[in-house]
């Protein structure tokens, strides 16, 4: 199952000009649980679902009071440009909210930062 | 002023109109008590063009306040407001010139305390010459490493984020309210409690939670007010209407909105850090707790604004199906068509004229990062966009472009006629002004009040020297 499927809310807005920020709520606790096992909510996998380098994306938290997670990256086009194409960045969740959320039990956990 | 003081706070944002029924919810934050009513009104969530244009965003807010102004009145409570968007002075002016008519038309006179933060230049330019380091807020966006003079005097405006302190100075000083230009969202509803001597952690705890008004309610709505007691060991946070209620879930998540990191910000003179923050369901609401302010040294955020040039767009529908499969590959030839030739390949060589296709129904929302090649729907939107250093040669490369669009070949075209659909007459738009935010850079403050007197004016009557300030800037 993608992403989205887990999540009752993914919310995608600026940060000042230049920051994207993704808000994450997981439905429920199991999702929760097996997002934060994925690779996807990584650094890594963050700048692969994205096409972007790794040192673009600034960091990735989680906070299971809310079943939360929140990435936040570098905006490769932000309001500052003239040809941006998303002045909010309310439309920019898309790459990672259609990506599959696998479970690698086999590998160690990601590092939580 | 009491040994152990409590705020009431009500908090909603101006620049969004009020829910139809927001006097019962203003009623019932009454009767629980209200100290100061405080309501942000400025961003940069709309980039750049309001601030280097001076044009305004048509918020209304002199009618979102109404009625939030008529409470602090008939209960005289000090509101804290910031006015315009952009928030620099001539976008306060003419929120002040709208709110001085809101005043004659309700029969209310005011003495407010008004307090500018658009920089001028010249103070910027001694600050500069003067030594002061005034380094980008945010590392890898482009930005100059220092501020130079000449960075200040190609900005069209300049203003800072002010903090708590100048608001803080104004409010000391007797005012019905305060209405600033651009500021922090939190100082505004930090100044007040601050004033009163509670902790700084827990003004800036308030604001985080309370800066977007209903917002950080579930369910959120901007259109509705928020409510908190503020005492010095938290907050307890509650929704004045009864549809709506602050929850753990609302207030932590809220406390990631717009925020690069979720729980370090970084503010005038101080880091407000929430990760030790709990959050407690009480009868009415949530009590909030373990805030922490970490101090720093004092600085403001500035943004400036600089011309980039002037846009016009084409747009042309794409409907017929051989072309759909191969769009990208005849914009990509019209657009190549317009940069080698000889009218504009000089003026794209030094930077005068820039072009981007956007293709929505493709590309439209990522762009380069889009990973899907293909048309998948039956139609197409293509958009040809064009900054260039005048408006005349911005509509003459958007016209060449369009031709080419409309009339360029692609393999197996039949429709001979004209390619594409002209959903729009004159075929090219002339758009606007287009800015950049040439600075968002931090300037060391050594007294965070200094650059940001308050000025003490009469409503109403205070709009005709906000309209000649208008005129004398037009």
């Amino acid at each position: 199952m993608q992403l989205h499927e887990y999540a009752s809310i993914i919310r995608s807005k600026n940060a000042g000009p230049f920051c994207l920020t993704i808000d994450i709520f997981f439905a429920d606790a199991g999702g929760y649980a097996l997002a934060r096992r994925s690779d996807l909510l990584t650094v890594p996998g963050v700048a692969r679902a994205y096409g972007v380098a790794e040192s673009d994306v600034k960091g990735v938290w989680w906070d299971e009071r809310v079943l939360g997670a929140k990435v936040s990256l570098l905006r490769w086009s932000s309001s500052s440009d003239p040809f941006c194409p998303d002045l909010f960045g309310a439309h920019l969740h898309t790459p990672l909210a259609g990506r599959e959320l696998t479970d690698p039990r086999q590998q160690p956990e990601a590092a939580v930062t | 002023m009491t040994n152990s003081p409590t705020v009431r706070m009500l908090g909603f944002v101006n620049h969004i109109p009020p829910a139809p029924d927001i006097e019962e919810s203003i009623a019932r934050a009454l009767d629980w008590g209200v100290d100061v009513i405080v309501a942000q009104g400025t961003g940069s969530d709309w980039g750049p063009y309001w601030l280097g244009s001076g044009g305004q965003v048509q918020a209304n807010v002199a009618q979102n306040v109404r009625p939030y102004v008529q409470a602090a009145i008939r209960h005289q409570i000090p509101f804290v407001f910031s006015f315009g968007i952009a928030g620099a002075d001539v976008h306060l002016d003419r929120c002040l010139a709208d709110f001085d008519r809101l005043c004659a038309a309700e029969g209310w006179d005011l003495d407010v305390a008004v307090i500018r933060s658009e920089l001028s230049k010249d103070y910027l330019r001694e600050r500069i010459a003067g030594g002061a380091a005034v380094r980008p807020a945010t590392a890898d966006a482009g930005l100059v490493p220092e501020l130079t003079r000449r960075d200040v005097d190609e900005a069209e405006r300049i203003v800072a984020l002010i903090g708590p302190e100048p608001v803080m100075a104004a409010l000391g000083r007797g005012a019905a309210g305060v209405i600033t230009g651009r500021a922090l969202d939190i100082g505004l509803f930090m100044a007040y409690p601050m004033l009163r001597g509670l902790p700084t952690a827990v003004a800036a705890h308030a604001g985080k939670l309370l800066e977007c008004g209903g917002l950080a309610l579930e369910p959120g709505d901007s259109g509705q007010c928020i409510w908190a007691q503020l005492d010095s060991g938290g907050l307890e946070v509650r929704s004045p209407h009864p549809g709506y209620r602050a929850s753990v879930r609302s207030l932590v998540s809220h406390t990631f909105y717009e925020r690069s990191h979720p729980s370090l910000e970084e503010n005038p003179g101080g880091c407000l850090d929430v990760t030790d923050a709990t959050y407690t369901e009480t009868e009415l609401g949530v009590r909030c707790t373990g805030a922490r302010w970490i101090e720093r040294p004092y600085t403001v955020l500035l943004e400036g604004a600089r011309r980039e040039g002037f846009r016009a767009i084409s747009m042309l529908a794409v409907r017929e199906p051989a072309l759909l499969r191969q769009v990208r590959g005849w914009s990509d030839a019209a657009e190549q068509a317009l940069r080698s030739s000889p009218r504009f390949a000089e003026h794209i060589a030094r930077g005068r004229l820039r072009v981007a296709t956007r293709i929505f129904g493709l590309d439209g929302v990522l762009g380069p990062l889009e990973p899907n090649t293909e048309v998948t729907g039956h139609e197409a939107c293509v958009v040809l966009d064009v900054v260039a250093h005048d408006r005349v040669l911005a509509e003459e490369a958007a016209y060449f472009g369009f031709i080419r669009l409309f009339i360029g070949p692609y393999p197996g075209r039949k429709t001979t006629a004209g390619n594409a659909a002209a959903p729009y007459m004159p075929v090219v738009i002339p758009v606007s002004d287009v800015y950049t935010f040439s600075i968002y850079h931090l300037l060391p403050l050594a007294d965070p009040v200094q650059p940001f007197a308050a000025i003490l004016q009469r409503f109403p009557g205070a709009r005709l020297e906000a309209e000649s300030r208008i005129n004398a800037t037009a």
